[in-house]
């Protein structure tokens, strides 16, 4: 068996007296895409912003390889630089250019030199079909070119384990395969992965397993062929057929 | 033909206004950057700081600005004849840093929280520190956005500046004063003097609005 990268065990987390997340575990291992899907509201994001301590979970434990993730006891300045994190919204900063907002993690936390961090910033914004746009700054690109750019970002500071919240969600519907792309590509690079998406086509060629939740636990995972053909449960089956109806009639539409 | 005999009184006194203006702007210059150094710290400590430090700088900016700023003079004033010694210059210097501040420390404020939660988040999510996230990410933005207000802001403590005439320093408002006795012709003079600070104020504002749009970030709307 591959080793765990990450691992997650009985995360609670309530807001305003809503439970969230109830009790939920689960563990990646080395070079594994892991997506994650399941109704809006059940947790996904919140999971993910957890793995991070972007938002603190009630109670439970996140260990990253064998270090566990504590505030106040472990660096978790260090921790976060070895898990890059993509947004739904992508979050570059404004007032940098693509190069530079791929640079500034090496340059500020890594302490690396600035000549070599150019350096890097221009080979991982290449990684992302975006050398010719380095000099650009974020309201100058598309909504895909910036989640590429973010992307690029991410890796720039060689993460061990990459989560993506939503990475297409923002996205104009043509805009979305050109950053499907470049996560397919990280995956057959052998990229650990946590993906949180509704994305069907992707998980069903890109995902190792495929998590189910609802209502802030894991109700069912597996192989993408389980999960889409031979579902355990009822309310999986359901889903994802809805998922995929929806995306046929996106799908129809963009013909039309 | 009298009128025209002191008007030529006042306007040969001219060089004498503008050694005043000097001082003006020494006061001012002084005043802004230790009023724009605390407004800004006192804007970081209220978006970022946690219990009493965040509490101490809602509280100053709600006493200062319900404070007239001749009453902060004042006080500054004759605290010094009575404690220490501070001189009529500093302590208009410090009056209007005082008072300044609070007003900063708002506009300051206002800037910084109109950044989107999810820059923060981003610099966090790289492992940058909250400092760190703070100065390379945060502080460019909302500084830029902050300009206009703060150029405004600027032109107001260059004008409250005329309040030293009351301690006597013979900054651009006082030597008003003495060529408005000295030629007997209050209007003229003030007219001059009034005319002096419209050119301070059209100057600074003209290069504050080109330094906007010199950082301004590219594409993006404001």
């Amino acid at each position: 068996m591959a080793k765990p990268i990450l691992r997650v065990e009985n995360i609670h987390k309530k807001f305003k007296g809503t439970e969230v997340l109830k009790g939920l575990s689960l563990t990646v291992y080395e070079g594994e895409v892991v997506v994650i899907i399941g109704p809006s509201g059940t947790g996904k994001s919140t999971l993910l912003r957890c793995i991070n301590r972007l938002t603190e979970p009630d109670s439970g434990d996140v260990y990253l390889e064998e270090q566990k993730i504590e505030p106040g006891k472990t660096n978790l300045n260090y921790i976060r630089q070895q898990i890059g994190m993509v947004f739904q919204d992508f979050n570059l900063f404004n007032h940098l250019t693509a190069l530079q907002n791929v640079a500034i993690g090496p340059i500020k936390v890594k302490k690396m030199d600035k000549q070599k961090a150019y350096e890097l910033a221009r080979k991982e914004l290449a990684r992302v079909g975006l050398a010719d746009k380095a000099a650009n700054y974020p309201a100058e690109l598309s909504g895909g070119q910036k989640q590429r750019v973010a992307i690029a970002r991410a890796l720039a500071m060689d993460p061990k384990i990459m989560l993506f919240d939503e990475p297409t969600s923002a996205l104009d519907p043509e805009l979305i395969g050109e950053v499907l792309e470049v996560m397919k590509d990280l995956a057959n690079a052998g990229m650990t992965m946590v993906v949180v998406s509704h994305e069907m086509g992707f998980a069903r060629e890109a995902a190792d397993r495929i998590v189910f939740l609802e209502n802030g636990v894991v109700a069912e995972m597996g192989s993408p062929e389980k999960i889409f053909n031979n579902p355990e449960k009822e309310r999986t089956r359901e889903f994802i057929s809805k998922i995929t109806r929806l995306n046929s009639v996106a799908k129809d539409r963009e013909v039309l | 033909m009298g009128l025209n005999i002191s008007a030529n009184k006042v306007l040969a006194s001219i060089p004498y206004l503008f050694e005043g203006v000097g001082i003006t702007l020494e006061i001012t210059i002084l005043a802004l950057l230790l009023g724009t150094l605390l407004g800004l710290v006192l804007a970081i400590i209220r978006v970022y700081g946690s219990g009493a430090f965040r509490q101490f700088a809602v509280i100053y900016s709600r006493l200062v600005r319900s404070l007239p700023l001749l009453v902060i003079l004042f006080m500054l004033y004759f605290l010094g004849s009575e404690i220490i010694d501070i001189p009529a210059f500093w302590a208009i210097i410090l009056a209007l840093a005082i008072h300044s501040a609070a007003y900063q420390s708002e506009i300051f404020r206002g800037a910084i929280q109109s950044i989107s939660k999810g820059q923060m988040e981003a610099a966090l999510a790289l492992g940058m520190s909250k400092y760190q996230g703070i100065f390379y990410v945060i502080l460019p933005q909302a500084l830029r956005r902050a300009i206009p207000y703060w150029a405004n802001e600027a032109t107001i403590v260059l004008k409250d500046s005329s309040l030293a005439y009351a301690l006597g320093v013979t900054e651009l408002m006082r030597r008003g004063e003495y060529v408005s006795a000295r030629t007997s012709q209050p209007l003229i003079t003030y007219i001059v003097v009034g005319l002096i600070y419209l050119l301070l104020t059209y100057v600074f504002t003209k290069s504050m609005a080109r330094v906007e749009s010199k950082v301004k970030i590219p594409g993006l709307e404001r």
